[in-house]
């Protein structure tokens, strides 16, 4: 009998090996979008809701680069589409957060008007923002879905233990596990880093040390935005390509900022693995609602919590 | 919303214009290019926002999953209608009641926060309830919507009303309009309405002052909530439908944006100002070019960063202007630092 | 018995000690000055007696009621008023307004909805009478933007005031006040003593010494010098430790 049971149990917890993994997954994804959003966070003190509509943004400019209707003129189209399909997707993975970088500093420079001022006016104008800029996404590619293409090697599954695993998503985690580990390298590591940090703890300490505040905000936010983009790109297999998938990303990484605290990049990493893993369990029980069980978590956990689990007191709580 | 002191009058003579003017519109309104049913839709929207600004005019509350509250009154509606009884009274009370229990029950996980916390939560509880209509099929009709609503008569004991045609349904709107701007006019000026203006410009002043901050703001969470549920089912009677649309990020965004262009942050009549002017603009830029929410998008952001006071704000600042001209030069009206 | 009573107040930020152990009383109709450097903790002990802090140990008594820990609006409700130190006016509300929210008169019909404020004549002619109480009495129509500083200082004041309190608390009521504003003030100040019992934290120590009855001096989160404003100014610790300006 408790053999039985026993081997009952390991088999349920088999069952949930797939979703285990998964959660995995998006845990690591979530953590370069939340990155992302808390470096800009921690030093500009605004919420970034445009950030969504950069991931998308990143997505969309990953599409043009990689699918059938790449946006250059008709004979230099034919000679890109030439490039084999590995190539173009490599490059669309640097070039198009790079654009998307440009496109961060555009609004950067809009939100400028807001330091200092009520955080109210922006959160307005980072929504309107965002809007203005999915309705670009809408009216260039139109609202239905769209597919990113992938190269033949990094598509399809494999068989392993009983199950089938979609070998995309290894890559996925592989790719965002390397470029999270860019980051820290970054922060902890670098000079600029440094700055970057102390520039979140103190701007006033900052400029009085003869760093060009304007200079390291434009660039975090570039940063920001470029990491926003390249998860765009990377998520875009998984969930699909719509002008509206801004939203499903800066929701959970303003969730994932509370619950690891503002200015902890541990802090950010860990909780966007545990709602990664909360989103992908509650897939295997009831995968209709699994996003749904990210914005409860947030419910939960701004209601009640709101410093978060490795948090110090920020901006936020005004 | 700032008004530096509060107005004693149950009816002021810009309510009166206003409902004189709107009065008239099924006269011109296809003689300009619209058509009779975007008055109906101007007035329930303008019911909605004026709900809405309750919360952000007025409590400085910046509540972005609004269209949760409008479309679950949308939906009570309908489900009166079908299932405890097709008296319009009955499903207005239905869907008023629906608005404000979600209000209530959003306000006890919110009305401790402010701000970004605020706001961020309001996204997710809009998120929440559209996930879930678009997923209670049986209930809902999940994308393919509620259908079959039916616009029930105006029955008032002595008399009854048919309003299954606009016309109709349009005058019968408009004096619920009427009577709704009369409600938040005194509330917003009683004792309650400046406190909430209080809280907005100090919560920590006013929670000093022995006020219960949580109880105001639990509290206009719930009335506006109930009043956008009405809304809701006046346009779930209005369309003959109910859609979760409505409860998505976008279209809560939308009252946020009409309010503040039309300058709800500054005045009463700025969120029907912003809905004229969007629902307009809609129809007739958007049977020019499909780039017209580009544009409106636009312009709302133009609007965040130089002119947050909106389109009643510029007007009430060029009022101020022309009446500083006719002063006497002793007095000077620009204002001292301090 | 003394009416505001802090015995053993103990409050800690995360790891950093604030407070570490105030021991305080201050009887009715007595203006009880706290002096201190800055960092010292003042304010914090101000936050700890109207309820915006809640102290980690200790225990607060406002005639002889426990208080500690209660919220902001219950305390208010109890009869302690407070100003602060950066000035929180109702600046889109005129100075009127600002002083009517304050009334006890009004806070009872806080939730009404069914009359309008501007047409209560009750309301107004109190409001104007603790605007000229303050000195502020053709004022009562203008912005609370549109003050001049010394006046804003001045609508602080009377809003506390006009709470009817048993115990007025000011935090550095003379900040940023040049010597007319800061005359002015102690003559205000003056007028209301004995009807009310104030706690004032300030910096101006000509100021306070003119007007206190008893000062406690607060530094590293302690009371450590305690007495009237003679007894102080011989204390020669008090004299070597630079706690604050004269004037």
């Amino acid at each position: 009998m408790l053999i039985q049971a026993t081997i009952k149990s390991s088999r349920r917890v088999f069952d949930l090996l797939p979703h285990l993994l998964n959660g995995l997954v998006l845990g690591l994804l979530l953590a370069l979008i939340a990155l992302g959003f808390m470096l800009i966070v921690g030093l500009m003190e605004q919420i970034n809701l445009a950030h969504g509509s950069l991931f998308a943004l990143g997505a969309y400019l990953a599409l043009a680069l990689t699918g059938p209707n790449p946006p250059l003129p008709s004979d230099l189209a034919a000679l890109w589409l030439q490039v084999p399909l590995g190539w173009r997707y490599g490059i669309a993975l640097i070039v198009a957060p790079c654009l998307a970088g440009i496109v961060g500093i555009a609004v950067e420079f809009c939100m400028r008007r807001t330091y200092g001022s009520d955080p109210l006016y922006g959160l307005l104008l980072t929504f309107g923002v965002a809007l203005v800029l999915e309705e670009v996404l809408r009216l260039t590619w139109g609202t239905r879905d769209h597919v990113l293409p992938i190269p033949q090697s990094m598509s399809g599954g494999f068989i392993f233990g009983d199950l089938i695993w979609s070998t995309y998503r290894f890559y996925a985690a592989g790719m965002a596990a390397i470029v999270i580990g860019l980051v820290w390298l970054l922060i902890e590591k670098t000079p600029y880093g440094a700055m970057i940090k102390a520039g979140a703890h103190d701007s006033e300490m900052v400029r009085a040390l003869g760093v060009n505040l304007s200079k390291l905000r434009l660039g975090v936010f570039m940063l920001g935005t470029m990491l926003a983009a390249f998860a765009g790109i990377v998520v875009a297999p998984i969930w699909g390509i719509r002008p509206h998938m801004g939203v499903d990303a800066v929701v959970p990484a303003f969730l994932i900022i509370v619950l690891g605290g503002v200015g902890s990049f541990w802090g950010a990493v860990i909780a966007s693995l545990l709602v990664g893993l909360a989103v992908g369990v509650s897939g295997a029980y009831a995968s209709e609602w699994s996003l749904l069980s990210m914005y409860l978590l947030l419910v939960a956990v701004v209601s009640f919590r709101a410093r978060g689990l490795f948090g110090k007191k920020s901006m936020l709580e005004v | 919303m700032t008004g530096t002191s509060s107005d004693a009058r149950l009816i002021t003579p810009t309510m009166i214009a206003a409902w004189l003017v709107l009065a008239t519109v099924p006269l011109w309104i296809s003689k300009v290019g619209l058509y009779p049913y975007i008055g109906v839709e101007i007035l329930i929207w303008s019911i909605y926002a004026l709900a809405f600004n309750l919360v952000l005019g007025v409590s400085g509350l910046p509540s972005f999953g609004h269209g949760a509250f409008f479309g679950i009154g949308a939906y009570a509606f309908g489900l009166t209608q079908f299932n405890v009884a097709a008296n319009l009274w009955v499903c207005l009370i239905g869907a008023t009641l629906a608005g404000a229990v979600a209000g209530l029950l959003v306000g006890l996980f919110i009305a401790h926060r402010r701000g970004i916390y605020f706001a961020l939560l309001t996204i997710a509880f809009g998120q929440i309830f559209w996930t879930i209509s678009v997923k209670s099929h049986s209930i809902t009709g999940g994308e393919d919507g509620l259908l079959n609503i039916v616009r029930l008569p105006v029955n008032l004991g002595v008399v009854a009303f048919d309003i299954s045609d606009n016309d109709s349904l349009y005058y019968f709107v408009l004096a619920v309009f009427a009577v709704v701007t009369v409600v938040l006019w005194r509330l917003v000026n009683s004792p309650y309405g400046r406190l909430l203006s209080a809280i907005r410009q100090s919560e920590v002043r006013t929670a000093h002052l022995g006020y219960n901050v949580w109880l105001y703001k639990l509290s206009i969470i719930v009335i506006s909530a109930g009043f956008s549920g009405f809304a809701g089912g006046l346009f779930a009677m209005a369309q003959r439908s109910a859609f979760p649309d409505v409860m998505n990020l976008a279209q809560s965004g939308l009252v946020v944006m009409m309010t503040l262009v039309g300058g709800g942050l500054v005045s009463f009549w700025g969120p029907v100002i912003g809905v004229i002017v969007f629902l307009t603009a809609r129809d007739v830029i958007g049977a020019m070019t499909n780039a017209w929410m580009l544009y409106f998008g636009t312009m709302f952001v133009l609007l965040v960063l130089f002119r947050p006071d909106g389109i009643a704000g510029a007007f009430k600042l060029l009022v101020e202007r022309w009446k500083a001209r006719g002063a006497t030069p002793s007095l000077s009206s620009a204002p001292r630092s301090g | 018995m003394a009416l505001v009573e802090a015995e053993g107040v103990h409050v800690r930020f995360g790891d950093r000690v604030v407070l570490e152990e105030i021991n305080l009383s201050v009887n009715e109709g007595e203006l009880h000055g706290i002096m201190g450097p800055n960092g010292a903790g003042k304010t914090t002990f101000f936050n700890t007696l109207t309820g915006r802090v809640k102290p980690n140990r200790g225990r607060i008594r406002l005639n002889g009621e426990d208080v500690a820990g209660l919220s902001p609006h219950a305390i208010a409700r109890k009869g302690l008023a407070r100003s602060f130190q950066i000035m929180t006016l109702f600046n889109d509300f005129t100075a009127q307004e600002n002083v009517m929210v304050a009334l006890p008169a009004y806070r009872a019909r806080g939730f009404d909805v069914r009359r309008a404020v501007a047409g209560d004549a009750s309301f107004s002619d109190e409001a104007n009478e603790v605007l000229a109480s303050v000195g502020l009495a053709g004022k009562a129509g203008v912005s609370a933007k549109l003050l001049s500083y010394g006046e804003r200082r001045a609508l602080e004041i009377a809003v506390a005031l006009a709470q009817r309190p048993r115990v007025l608390c000011l935090d550095e009521p003379t900040s940023g006040l040049g010597t007319d504003g800061t005359l002015r003030l102690a003559e205000l100040i003056g007028s209301l003593k004995g009807k009310l019992t104030i706690v004032a934290v300030e910096h101006d120590m000509r100021f306070l010494f003119s007007l206190a009855d008893r000062i406690s001096v607060i530094h590293w989160g302690q009371v450590v010098a305690r007495g009237t404003p003679r007894e102080l100014q011989e204390n020669a610790w008090v004299k070597r430790s630079n706690l604050g300006s004269f004037g």
